[in-house]
């Protein structure tokens, strides 16, 4: 009702205090306090196995772990939490999801044309299996083509694995439509929201989506965090991906029984402090509310699109309308190359973004571009921050 | 790829001490070895290192910024001739500190970053001496005149000294090395340079050149360094005594300053010679400022010994 008390907020995030602005949130996001007193919290107080032990510090870990997949549940707003498979991250999910499904040669996957590389290349190392990858191009100015995407599917097409927001340029894929149209044509959907989940309310059960994944890292919580959410059913009926202990009800010298979700999916000694840790992000993630924090991003994208457009030096990466693109402002100075731009950026105001082509490489590749700058916002940027950013890639472009 | 010229040293030396340096090593080798062999530099290490600068700029002066980043090469390249003439210099540097004591050479006195306390080349300052001087004319032996070790040594090094001073004090006891090491090939004559202002400098010379009128010169001399600068009224008087001198021909000689010409003369060739202070020590026309070490001694020594031969 007030909106976002920045400043406030800033003071959660220590990383912030040595003056460095931001704006590399689409790769990680700073973590708050909050967090990294949680994972402390594990590290000091009980920082012991779950599910093996009977002992009290075990059970507490249980108990963490459990209320930490019910956060992520109910931010995603699954189903159940079984549901809910703890990964290292997104680019592990998708793996999960290619290598548990039984594929058959013939059979075809669509993806768009501008994945990042964590969705591109675990569908194209099934090339070895006689499995085919259809790319879907989309619109000129980055936005999903509906049109392209329909005429992709055949009568072999088994999963659509496509990207909730793009980490390129902030652009949204309707994913809505892409699950009505896959589920009409039988055929399953695998989003990845490593760009989504941080920024924006996402319902898995209103898109209808049969697997999910994004990562715990871009989305205020520790590096080495992700989840998969997938259908029970359809995750029920996958193959176990990798395997050991925690993956198996018992075992003989013949064979063993898989256990059931999630852990027939999380192998081996968890990530507990991490995992531990993502509950707690989802936490904050909840207390902000998204859709202050969807605003905060639109404001900072609209100022830097309003102070940089008009630059005949700056060409912009997709859509013009600020509106398009999120929190993500993506751009190449003419005649400059973008490590360069962001080298200065770095040196000159303690500029953090990312320069180069963002694990996009194949779409870089086929639009013969070396790479790009991004700016990517969050909540806890500020205009201020926008406009000294603005400010040096001015004079940038006065060097070139 | 002329960033990287400079850039492969730099590293290579910081290296030792840290990882990140060593990467950063390799960049500048690849980057040199790509561009040597027109491929594209992968690394992209000069590029990095230009756009850091050029950032760095923008902080302060858009205007330098601009003229770096469109004129980086030929910066650079002004940079690497700089950086080529400062590791010769260096080189020069260190080769004259190994050799001589000092970086600018035996024959130098002034500061060097490898002998910082200055203890290599400091000398007793002859006030008013004048520098640069470049009609210098050369000291030569006089054989009239004591000479010190081995008589038959085919090669004289001239000292000026002063026995009050804590540097020709210094130095007596590599003088000492030089003229036993070099037996019966190099002697030395020692010339007074009685530093004004300095207590007991004038008397001392004085001395010496009464004692050698009693033929005992060189046991004077050494008992004036075996003092270790501590003199006082009564030192001259008790050395002639020790030494079995006719005291009273000794008090005359010192009282009537019987040699003050002599002692003029000294230091007018002192002078002639562009000594700046003492010690300064002459092999033929070779110069060589200060206590410095016996290798200096033995370096120029032996490039004059060679030249006889």
């Amino acid at each position: 009702m007030f909106g976002l008390n920045v400043d406030k907020i800033r003071k959660d995030f220590p990383v912030l205090s040595s003056g460095v602005i931001y704006f590399d949130n689409a790769c990680m996001s700073l973590k708050p306090k909050q967090v990294v007193e949680k994972m402390n919290e594990y590290y000091y107080k009980y920082s012991a196995c779950a599910g093996r032990s009977a002992h009290k510090l075990s059970k507490k870990v249980d108990e963490e772990v459990d209320a930490a997949r019910m956060e992520v549940q109910n931010l995603l707003n699954a189903g159940s939490a079984e549901g809910i498979i703890f990964t290292r991250n997104a680019t592990e999910g998708i793996n999960l999801v290619a290598n548990a499904i039984e594929w058959k040669a013939g059979d075809e996957i669509i993806v768009s044309d501008k994945e990042h590389n964590s969705n591109l290349i675990p569908w194209l190392k099934l090339k070895s299996q006689g499995v085919v990858v259809k790319i879907c191009k989309g619109n000129e100015d980055g936005t999903f083509n509906l049109k392209n995407f329909k005429e992709c599917f055949s009568k072999k097409t088994r999963l659509v694995a496509i990207v909730h927001v793009s980490n390129l340029d902030g652009v949204e894929s309707p994913i809505g439509e892409i699950v009505k149209v896959a589920h009409l044509n039988g055929v399953s959907v695998l989003v990845d929201g490593a760009q989504s989940v941080p920024h924006k309310e996402v319902d898995v059960r209103k898109l209808d989506v049969d697997f999910f994944v994004f990562s715990g890292h871009k989305a205020l919580g520790p590096t080495g965090t992700g989840v998969l959410y997938g259908k029970k059913d359809l995750l029920n009926n996958m193959n176990q991906f990798i395997v050991g202990g925690q993956t198996v009800l018992d075992s003989t010298y013949e064979g063993y029984d898989e256990e059931l979700l999630p852990k027939k999916f999380e192998a081996g000694l968890q990530n507990y402090a991490g995992i531990i840790g993502l509950g707690e992000a989802c936490r904050y993630l909840k207390r902000i509310g998204f859709r202050e924090i969807e605003k905060q991003e639109e404001k900072l994208n609209k100022l830097a699109t309003e102070l940089l457009s008009g630059n005949e030096k700056i060409e912009i990466l997709g859509p013009k309308d600020w509106k398009k693109r999120g929190g993500i402002f993506t751009f190449n100075v003419k005649g400059m190359k973008s490590h360069d731009v962001a080298k200065m950026l770095d040196a000159s105001k303690g500029i953090a973004l990312r320069s180069g082509t963002f694990c996009v490489h194949s779409w870089f590749n086929a639009h013969h571009l070396d790479g790009a700058v991004r700016a990517s916002f969050y909540f806890y940027n500020t205009e201020e921050e926008v406009r000294v950013f603005a400010k040096e890639v001015e004079k940038i472009c006065e060097l070139a | 790829m002329v960033l990287c010229w400079i850039a492969l040293p730099i590293f290579a030396v910081l290296g030792i001490f840290s990882a990140k340096y060593r990467k950063l090593t390799i960049e500048s080798l690849e980057c040199l070895f790509k561009t040597a062999t027109f491929q594209k530099c992968k690394s992209g290490l000069d590029d990095r290192i230009k756009s850091q600068i050029t950032g760095k700029l923008l902080k302060f002066s858009p205007a330098t910024a601009k003229v770096f980043y469109k004129h980086y090469k030929i910066i650079s390249l002004i940079l690497l001739i700089l950086f080529a003439w400062s590791t010769y210099a260096s080189a020069v540097g260190v080769y004259n500190y190994i050799e001589y004591g000092n970086c600018n050479g035996p024959s130098s006195d002034e500061f060097c970053i490898l002998d910082p306390t200055g203890q290599n080349s400091a000398t007793c300052g002859i006030p008013g001496a004048v520098t640069g001087n470049e009609n210098i004319i050369y000291p030569k032996p006089d054989m009239n005149r004591p000479i010190i070790g081995n008589k038959d040594a085919g090669l004289t090094m001239i000292e000026f000294g002063c026995y009050v001073c804590p540097y020709t004090n210094k130095a007596e006891e590599t003088v000492r090395e030089v003229l036993d090491y070099y037996d019966g090939k190099v002697n030395l004559q020692f010339v007074d340079y009685p530093i004004p202002g300095h207590e007991y400098s004038y008397e001392s010379s004085m001395a010496i050149k009464c004692a050698e009128e009693q033929g005992k010169y060189e046991e004077y001399h050494n008992k004036l360094f075996a003092q270790n600068l501590n003199f006082t009224n009564e030192t001259f008087g008790n050395i002639a005594s020790e030494l079995d001198l006719n005291v009273g021909q000794f008090g005359i000689c010192m009282q009537n300053r019987t040699y003050n010409d002599e002692i003029e003369k000294d230091k007018q060739m002192a002078i002639a010679a562009g000594v700046q202070g003492t010690p300064t020590f002459f092999v033929n026309e070779q110069t060589i400022v200060g206590p410095k070490p016996f290798k200096t001694f033995k370096t120029v020594i032996n490039g004059e010994l060679k030249k006889v031969q």
